[in-house]
């Protein structure tokens, strides 16, 4: 039995907290012993399994988000949470390794947690990387942009990796540890699982050999069966904040879809507006592993469920209102599996958006094309191998036993 | 030896942070063990070269919906997240990870509500220190926090329901065999409350059941500056630059003072430079504040409880500018002893040079300053208090 600990330190929403518990799910089978140091801590309630899990609060900027406007690469967003500032960083790097040192795991998952990195680092204690291309960047000097409507400014990049290279080293420094020569070395783990394909990894394909397709967790959740009738079968999840909410409502209502939404926060006057003849509103997430093998498509904000839903060839209208999703939206649409709409559209283009949609079948078949590409790929069988994976890498490290040292043991 | 984890959660700036350190320094060198689980961590990056240990403290999602203008205490932390079951549940639950994590006999709680829930339902002892606005006094309803304001008594009782619903909900997630709140008042209440000011200047004050130990900070520590020239009036100004006043303020202190010299932690040390003259010295840092007001004509700042205590200390007058409630109280506290004059934040149109001018003019303030009982009081040590409530 080993101790793991998940640490996820930047980004938002449920992504992190329900693919941590996924796999923390089968880590437990094994008899591992988990901790989460989590970011945000409300979303806890939605994995009622992670009950007897140890729970703590993510090191976090005070000041996130300050300085940086519009981050180009990895070291931007790095900068803009407490890497512009060594003393800063030496601190949130001193509240990561408290909690390390205290609760003493013998492997790291780090998820989108680059500071929880460099705290291990001083410990010497075992790291893996897991999240999807956005969360990982490639191993580049300096670490490469990941905007893409613009050209990304070499002199720009270059400065940002050198400030958050220099905090970097500031850190390790004050806690004993060797320098980086590269802030891409940062990253350098025991094994990195990255979770994409290369058709829909942000920074575009790059030099690795271990993509380990991306994080779906489509096992939990309500049970909601489609309403009955004619027309398509549209899942739709949004958020409230979504600009354009009143807009897709109405054009919802004025279709001859069948609707099933979940839209966390409703007010009860938009709840009142959208319900109704064949449309369902569901009040807790949806188990969509079987929901969505019957979907024609998905209305999402192109978070990991997006990626997620085009594993079932179910095509996305999505709308992006982070960055992140803005490059997964454009990935989906370069398969010609889904169709963007900006956080500034009008009405009339949101409503064109969802007619083209709906009624232009090169969609399905670009979502269909795809999933085929990866027939074989299933959620549960890629946390099987990561937990595999992972049971190598502690028994390498003598955390617990091997396979064949187990299988070596008498039975009782 | 004990241990004891300092938490702070709420309250901007470094006030907080300051004076849990000063308190947890000292309960160390009298050989107990410290940690801390601060809100925001950068204060303690000092320690990293003597092995402090901390920890971040749980993070709450404010309210969307916050009330402009809290009529109490308990909707202060509906604002803060308090009103959020979810979200209060997981910071509850983070915060029994690190009780049972770093098992300390005693919560330190200075303005870290949540914490204080949390070590209620670990069974751990509370002390809460503060400069009084983060342990008001309580009642069922919890009272208003602007008694100058007629308030119906059912909308105080209305608000606490509404909280105490939320943090029942959360605790029956969390802990559903400890026993929750019983009212809006358990939340704010502490084994043993530490009152780090003094009944002149606490925003709530004066309390007659009050435990007053005076400010835990040490006036000398901070960056040296001193008076260079004889140009009276001297005026000692600690202000915020963020103060979308803080250039108009300036200009009007340029006006009236012989000599200036402004404290303005956060300005930036190029703009500080660009704003000094020789008789006019604005300062990127925070400065030693009690050798400065010793010789000072009169002290500009924003009202914070820490800094009129020591203008009072001093013989000080104060001319105050507030930017939120709890400097409005420590404010009409000093105004009302009659050391001091104010400007309410929502007076955005105020002549400030006149205002300045007039201030530096009045004797009265002067001599009620020089009169202030804040003059002979010294300071009892909160660590020393804490220790010796480990013995209990």
């Amino acid at each position: 039995m080993a101790r793991i600990a998940f640490a996820w330190e930047l980004g938002g929403e449920y992504g992190h907290v329900m693919s941590c518990a996924g796999l923390a799910g089968g880590l437990e089978l094994h008899g591992h012993r988990i901790a989460f140091m989590f970011r945000e801590l409300r979303q806890l309630a939605v994995i009622p399994e992670a009950r007897n899990y140890d729970v703590f609060q993510a090191p976090r900027s005070a000041r996130e988000g300050q300085g940086i406007t519009m981050p180009a690469s990895y070291a931007d967003i790095m900068l803009g949470c407490g890497y512009s500032d060594p003393a800063e960083l030496i601190a949130l790097v001193g509240g990561w390794r408290a909690l390390l040192e205290r609760w003493k795991p013998d492997l790291v998952v780090a998820d989108f947690s680059p500071t929880s990195l460099i705290a291990a680092r001083t410990l010497g204690i075992d790291c893996v990387t897991y999240g999807n291309g956005f969360f990982v960047p490639p191993r580049a000097s300096p670490l490469p942009a990941f905007r893409v409507e613009t050209q990304p400014d070499p002199v720009h990049l270059a400065r940002s990796d050198a400030r958050a290279l220099a905090s970097v080293n500031a850190a390790l420094g004050a806690y004993g540890a060797q320098r980086l020569a590269r802030l891409a070395d940062l990253f350098e783990t025991r094994e990195d699982f990255l979770c994409t394909f290369p058709e829909l990894d942000h920074y575009g394909t790059r030099e690795t050999s271990g993509y380990w397709g991306p994080r779906v967790r489509f096992d939990r959740g309500t049970d909601i069966a489609w309403p009955h009738g004619e027309g398509k079968r549209i899942f739709v999840y949004v958020k409230t904040e979504l600009p354009q909410l009143d807009a897709l409502i109405d054009v919802l209502r004025a279709s001859p879809h069948r609707i099933v939404a979940f839209i966390p926060g409703l007010d009860e006057g938009r709840r009142a507006r959208l319900a109704g003849g064949r449309r369902v509103l569901a009040d807790r997430p949806v188990k969509l592993d079987r929901f969505l093998r019957g979907c024609d498509l998905i209305v999402c904000h192109a978070g990991e469920i997006a990626t997620g839903a085009l594993m079932y060839g179910v095509p996305g209208l999505l709308f992006p209102v982070h960055y992140e999703q803005y490059l997964t939206a454009r990935r989906l649409q370069q398969l010609g599996a889904a169709g963007w709409i900006p956080p500034a559209a009008t009405p009339a283009e949101v409503a064109l958006g969802f007619q083209q949609l709906t009624a232009d079948s090169r969609y399905a078949a670009g979502a269909r094309a795809f999933a085929k590409r990866y027939a074989a790929f299933s959620p549960s069988e890629q946390r099987r191998r990561i937990v595999i994976r992972i049971g190598e890498l502690l028994a390498d490290r003598g955390a617990i036993l091997s396979p064949a040292q187990t299988r070596q043991e008498p039975k009782r | 030896m004990a241990r004891a984890l300092f938490a702070w959660e709420l309250g901007g700036d470094l006030g907080h942070a300051r004076r849990s350190m000063q308190v947890a320094r000292a309960l160390r060198d009298l050989g107990h063990e410290v940690a801390f689980a601060f809100a925001d961590l950068t204060p303690l990056a000092p320690l990293s070269g003597e092995r402090g240990e901390w920890f971040q403290a749980p993070v709450l999602v404010p309210s969307r919906t916050p009330s402009r203008s809290p009529l109490n205490a308990s909707a202060i932390l509906l604002n803060r997240g308090f009103g959020d079951a979810p979200g209060l549940a997981g910071a509850l639950r983070a915060w029994k990870g690190l009780f049972a994590l770093w098992k300390p006999d005693l919560l330190v709680s200075d303005y870290a509500p949540s914490a204080m829930l949390g070590a209620r339902l670990a069974g751990v002892r509370r002390t809460a220190i503060g400069s009084g606005f983060s342990t008001p006094p309580v009642g069922e309803p919890m009272p208003v926090l602007r008694n100058w304001i007629a308030t119906e008594e059912g909308a105080l009782r209305k608000i606490d329901a509404t909280l105490l619903a939320s943090v029942r909900d959360a605790c029956e997630r969390v802990e559903p065999r400890a026993k929750p709140p019983a009212c809006a008042a358990d939340l704010f209440q502490a084994e043993q409350e530490l009152l780090c000011t003094w009944p002149e200047v606490d925003c709530f004050g004066p309390r007659t059941s009050a435990d007053y130990v005076g400010p835990q900070d040490d006036p000398a520590s901070g960056a040296h500056a001193e008076w260079s020239t004889e140009a009276r009036p001297r005026v000692f100004a600690y202000l915020k630059p963020r103060d979308p006043r803080f250039m108009a303020i300036l200009d009007a202190l340029r006006s009236v003072a012989g000599e200036a010299i402004i404290a303005a932690p956060g300005v930036g040390s190029e703009a500080a430079v660009s704003l000094s003259s020789a008789s006019f010295r604005v300062h990127a840092e925070a400065l030693a504040v009690g050798p400065l007001l010793a010789g000072a004509d009169l002290c500009l700042c924003h009202s914070g409880p820490g800094i009129v205590g020591r203008a009072l200390e001093a013989g000080v007058p104060l001319a105050l500018l507030p930017q939120q409630l709890e400097q409005f109280l420590v404010g009409r506290r000093a105004v009302s002893a009659g050391a001091g004059v104010m400007i309410a934040p929502e007076d955005t149109a105020a002549d400030l040079r006149t205002w300045l001018a007039q201030a530096l003019a009045r004797d009265d303030l002067r001599s009620a300053a020089a009169a202030s009982p804040l003059r002979v009081r010294v300071p009892s040590s909160a660590a020393q208090r804490i220790a010796q409530s480990f013995g209990n």
